[in-house]
């Protein structure tokens, strides 16, 4: 997500990919063809369809591949805009259960899940990286072809521009967290050779 | 007849429903999603947009996502 947010100067998105067993454990992030601006990203709607499609195709359930919505924010605030509620609760509200992930280009994070059966339930969650567990090695070159594949840069449209600031105070009152990456210190915290691993 | 359905509402649902010949599009979408609001919807029968009063045949594959997903 990080070298996906650097690529470049807008915002990115995609949903997440999660085990069968851990449906809050991302282990994959997918895009879509979206169009993208430093205050603004669209996914296609055809894109997406195929995206459900290939994740279908590959044995994985709706709830695996399309209730983790993730897209990045410029700057320091992490907090979802109206455009950001309007669409958990347009597209992801009939779910059974969903969960938004804004990641702020200085690294804080916003993550909410939301439960829209029953009474219903929202709830703010931490966020950390889980070292672990196995992953696999870098790809940048995958990366930066699905980037260019998907993405797709445009100058921000002005009344786009007024619609990011943040609308939603925290229900927890508590500043947004960078705790995912400070995550690799606490893991490494008994580990004498963490610093030399360190890039 | 069965079809397979990708439907994203609810708890999710990517499987086989047995339909009754002569359904439409229209009425499985009534049936799956029950929604009164399909254009929040891109709704395909074999990865190709669909007209609401196409028939459906014998193994084909709908799926009913959803549009304007949008962040800023």
């Amino acid at each position: 997500m990080l070298f996906l947010r650097d690529y470049g100067d807008t915002e990115v998105g995609g949903f997440g990919i999660a085990p069968s067993d851990d449906l809050l454990f991302v282990e994959d992030i997918q895009l879509v063809k979206q169009v993208c601006s430093w205050v603004h990203v669209a996914f296609d709607d055809e894109s997406i369809a195929d995206f459900f499609d290939r994740e279908v195709d590959a044995n994985r359930r709706p709830e695996q591949f399309a209730r983790i919505w993730i897209h990045t924010h410029p700057g320091d605030c992490p907090r979802p805009s109206i455009t950001d509620e309007e669409t958990f609760q347009r597209a992801f509200g009939r779910a059974d259960w969903a969960l938004m992930f804004i990641l702020a280009r200085e690294g804080q994070s916003y993550t909410r899940l939301r439960f829209n059966v029953g009474p219903g339930a929202e709830i703010e969650l931490p966020v950390c990286v889980d070292y672990s567990r196995s992953f696999l090695a870098s790809r940048p070159d995958a990366w930066e072809a699905e980037y260019l594949t998907n993405v797709h840069a445009v100058q921000p449209v002005p009344s786009e521009s007024a619609e990011w600031e943040p609308v939603r105070p925290s229900p927890l009152e508590e500043d947004p967290t960078n705790s995912w990456f400070e995550s690799w210190f606490d893991y490494a915290a008994d580990d004498e050779n963490a610093e030399e691993l360190l890039p | 007849m069965r079809v397979l359905v990708i439907n994203n509402d609810g708890g999710g649902f990517a499987d086989y429903v047995d339909v009754a010949e002569g359904t439409t599009v229209a009425q499985l979408f009534e049936q799956q999603v029950g929604s009164t609001e399909p254009n929040r919807y891109l709704i395909r029968v074999n990865r190709q947009p669909c007209p609401a009063h196409q028939v459906l045949r014998e193994g084909d594959r709908v799926s009913i996502t959803p549009t304007k997903i949008e962040g800023a």
